[in-house]
């Protein structure tokens, strides 16, 4: 009964969280909104990564690459069409013609992005350890090329503006949720449980009966249409996207706030991306100079400073992070 | 295909390419040795070589000698700085942990040295040359920046040095033990931490004359010089076989090269794709052969027993 | 009665929760040649690897000499004059023999790299004429005299040999036996570990028997023809 409870909590808690931050997204004030959204959005990758690196526990750097095409292809597909000629003139002329709606628009992102994670990662699943992170990394290097060179898919080195913004408070909460419970559901199937498995000891899980190479790259798939999805919910909250804002610096921040949190649970997940993201506004804040009973005014860049001693800190001091890799549980009644 | 595409590889090309895979090759020597003791990629070694840039165009002013030691003496500090506060407590931590670690603080040095940049409102420091290795001399024709021929040359001798060092005295012995065999290396008597730092010692002295030949070739140092370079060596290496270290200078000087000659032949608009070739490549060969072109059979890199 | 060399008393060794070894005490004299048999998984190579700082031990002491070797690294029990020839071999098969035996020297106390190197040629003439070759090149056999002469390489007071017979045909046992042999008649202490019951019983001055990580039972050379003592070792 209690295992019930503690599963139902596993989902609830981080849902209602989510919710909380959603629900302080509303109430707050134009300039402070975009802090709360940012850490929605958060959310949705950093539990998009989770479900592929936190689950397998193989590295992938590449995670943000399916960020990226879903942003993309949200952004560009969603430029109303009266615009998109003359502002994306090179495109293909099915891209260029075509204008989707919103939810559409997140969908096909789901989709572009898990399309383009199973094509990856069927030559690549068989690889752990460093030539996963070294061949990962050469995968987002791909895509940034590629989105930032290919004038017929996208804006190129350009920005890619005009976009609908309609990932508010609701879109925002709505979709994490969305993530939050897809990510949840995986875990606890028997997929998800056969994929740890291999996580503790490859040998013995094959021995088993358990094809590594096939439940890695479910997970791999079902990541990248996770990530693909968050990433049209970013460039739904930004209006606009650049190829340099999903690439290295993304990599880093959301790796950073898995491994805070602990790679090895999707609690881990939630509470790295909120209190990194929390963190990172606040710095934000204080590089403009903030008020915080006295002005602490720091120097532009203090916030990859601190994230990055943090990540090293962490990795170095505690490697399971601030959750220790566990899910929640509920406080046991102690025996009489 | 246009005859543009036709490639025009002459001299010129070459020369520079092997210049450039020198360097390349300097800075896998540098990953490797660090590789061969601790089982850790520095994905921070670029940061080093940033750092050395920085104290080289901090120090503009002074005299030659001066600044090469005050840049060699920035990098080791930075070096054992990080053997002690990073590598050794990871060094019981798997291959992936320490990567991702490394990874960390390479991007926190990167933001440091933003901060420090910053102060004065504008990105990049002026490293002025050393020595005038910035003109060219024309030998048999061919117009070669002297810092070329300074780059092959040091080089050349460095790895031979090394190589020498490492095959005939007795800390090379040692090295190369603890590099096929930690454990049994350490049973026999060899001192874990001496070896270490020694190969970290090393692999800092090295990066120490690469940022001298890179800020001599590009006197502009930002934040990010020599990470563009870093990623591509850390390929290189993996892709020639990180597991030994004759393999992975090979990988280093052969990507060096290779990227030397395919940017010097083709156009510059035929080259924009040329990343997406590359490391389409290097999935290709880690797919078939995660242990490296070079290694043996289709082993994945040994961990450390 | 001079202080046994090597002490263990009461150790503990665990792998994960496992307990590897317990309460195990036996003792080493200087000039002993002492056996450790036992079937597999009784904690044996567990013992060696703890007395040469590889494994944390959980509880207990270990002596050399009287002093504590508890927690120092490897390489610190190795010069304190502690030598192990570890199970497999575990030679640098990309190195030549010579060089091989030179990474012996790592541990030695005092110079002489020559003189130690003619000493270990002459106990091993083969080596010797192998010298220059790569040390992966050699047979099983040889591979084993060359782990035992990397060991002596540092003139150890104390030998530790973790089933230098394991895999070797009949023939190669014996040529592992005469060589320690030769080491007996110079004195250096044995500690062997064996699956070989009846040989080491044979040939050690004492022969502890292990099982289940305990100290199952002490014999002696005597024993080694006593059939039903012998299948209670073999048994434990």
């Amino acid at each position: 009964m209690t295992e019930r409870l503690d599963s139902f909590a596993q989902l609830l808690v981080p849902a209602l969280l989510v919710v909380a931050v959603g629900v302080a997204a509303s109430l707050a004030s134009r300039s402070n909104e975009i802090h709360f959204l940012n850490a929605l959005v958060a959310v949705a990758m950093v539990v998009a990564i989770y479900v592929f690196v936190g689950n397998s526990g193989v590295l992938s750097f590449g995670q943000i690459s399916f960020v990226a095409v879903g942003a993309f292809a949200a952004g560009v597909l969603t430029v109303p069409s009266a615009l998109k000629g003359s502002v994306l003139p090179g495109l293909f002329p099915v891209l260029r013609d075509h204008t989707i709606g919103n939810v559409t628009s997140l969908l096909l992102a789901a989709a572009v992005g898990g399309i383009f994670a199973f094509l990856v990662g069927m030559p690549l699943m068989r690889l752990s350890g460093l030539a996963a992170g070294i061949a990962t990394f050469a995968v987002l290097e791909i895509t940034h090329n590629l989105l930032r060179e290919w004038t017929k898919i996208g804006p190129g080195a350009t920005t890619l503006s005009l976009v609908p913004e309609t990932t508010g408070p609701l879109q925002a909460t709505v979709g994490v949720l969305v993530v939050l419970l897809v990510a949840f559901v995986y875990g606890r199937s028997r997929l998800g449980r056969m994929l740890r498995a291999t996580r503790e000891d490859p040998a013995a899980a094959q021995a088993a009966g358990i094809d590594v190479h096939r439940q890695r790259l479910w997970a791999f798939t079902l990541s990248g249409a996770l990530a693909g999805f968050a990433g049209g919910l970013l460039v739904h909250m930004l209006g606009s996207i650049t190829t340099e804002q999903v690439y290295l610096e993304l990599t880093f921040v959301t790796l950073a706030m898995l491994v805070v949190g602990g790679v090895t649970s999707l609690w881990g997940a939630v509470v790295g991306a909120l209190a990194v993201s929390g963190l990172d506004s606040f710095l934000g804040k204080a590089e403009q100079g903030v008020n915080v009973g006295f002005t602490l005014d720091v120097p532009t860049g203090t916030r990859l400073v601190v994230v990055g001693a943090l990540m090293a800190l962490v990795l170095i001091l505690r490697p399971s992070g601030i959750t220790g890799g566990r899910e929640l549980r509920l406080p046991r009644r102690r025996a009489a | 295909m246009s005859a543009g595409l036709v490639a025009a590889v002459d001299a010129q090309t070459l020369v520079d390419a092997v210049g450039l895979g020198a360097v390349f090759a300097l800075m896998a020597v540098g990953i490797g040795l660090v590789f061969g003791v601790l089982r850790l990629v520095n994905f921070a070694y670029g940061q080093l070589v940033m750092a050395g840039a920085y104290t080289l165009a901090f120090t503009s002013g002074w005299p030659v000698g001066a600044r090469l030691l005050m840049c060699l003496g920035v990098v080791l500090v930075l070096t054992m700085a990080l053997e002690r506060a990073v590598f050794r407590p990871l060094r019981s931590a798997s291959p992936a942990v320490m990567l991702v670690t490394t990874f960390a603080i390479a991007f926190l040095l990167q933001a440091i040295a933003r901060i420090v940049d910053l102060r004065d409102g504008t990105i990049g420091e002026a490293a002025a040359s050393v020595g005038g290795l910035r003109q060219a001399v024309t030998i048999a024709g061919v117009d070669v920046r002297k810092v070329t021929l300074v780059a092959i040359a040091v080089a050349a001798v460095s790895l031979g040095l090394l190589a020498l060092m490492l095959a005939r005295t007795t800390l090379g012995l040692h090295m190369r033990a603890a590099a096929a065999d930690f454990q049994t290396a350490r049973l026999l008597g060899v001192r874990a931490n001496v070896v270490i730092a020694f190969a970290v010692f090393l692999s800092g002295v090295l990066a120490a004359i690469v940022a001298v030949i890179l800020t001599i070739q590009a006197p502009l140092v930002t934040p990010g010089f020599a990470l563009k370079e870093t990623i591509v060596v850390l390929v290189g290496v993996v892709v020639g076989g990180i597991d030994r270290l004759w393999t992975a200078t090979l990988g280093g000087f052969a990507i060096g090269f290779a990227t030397g000659v395919i940017n010097g032949a083709l156009p510059t608009e035929h080259t924009v794709f040329l990343p997406s070739a590359v490391f389409a490549l290097v999935v290709l060969v880690l797919i078939f052969r995660p242990g490296g072109l070079f290694a043996p059979g289709r082993t994945a890199v040994v961990e450390r027993v | 009665m001079t202080r046994p060399l090597l002490e263990l008393d009461g150790l503990e060794v665990r792998h994960g929760r496992v307990a590897a070894v317990r309460a195990l005490t036996l003792a080493v004299h200087e000039g002993e040649i002492v056996g450790l048999i036992g079937p597999n998984g009784a904690g044996k190579s567990t013992t060696l690897h703890a007395i040469m700082g590889l494994l944390p031990p959980a509880a207990g002491e270990i002596r050399l000499r009287g002093e504590p070797l508890r927690g120092r690294s490897p390489e610190a029990v190795a010069r304190a004059g502690v030598a192990l020839v570890p199970e497999g071999r575990r030679i640098f098969g990309g190195f030549s023999v010579e060089e091989n035996l030179r990474l012996g020297l790592a541990a030695a106390r005092g110079n002489g790299a020559s003189e130690r190197l003619q000493d270990v040629y002459g106990l091993f003439p083969m080596l010797a004429d192998f010298r220059r070759r790569q040390a992966g090149a050699l047979s099983g056999g040889q591979q084993q005299q060359l782990a035992i002469a990397r060991a002596l390489m540092a003139d150890p007071d104390l030998l530790l040999l973790d089933e230098p017979s394991l895999g070797l045909a009949p023939g190669l046992v014996d040529v592992v036996f005469e060589a320690l042999a030769t080491i007996r008649e110079r004195r250096v202490t044995v500690l062997l570990v064996e699956q070989r019951a009846q040989r080491t019983v044979a040939f050690a001055d004492r022969t502890y028997v292990l099982a289940n990580g305990r100290l199952h039972s002490t014999l002696t050379r005597a024993d080694s023809a006593d059939t039903d003592k012998m299948i209670a070792a073999y048994l434990a």
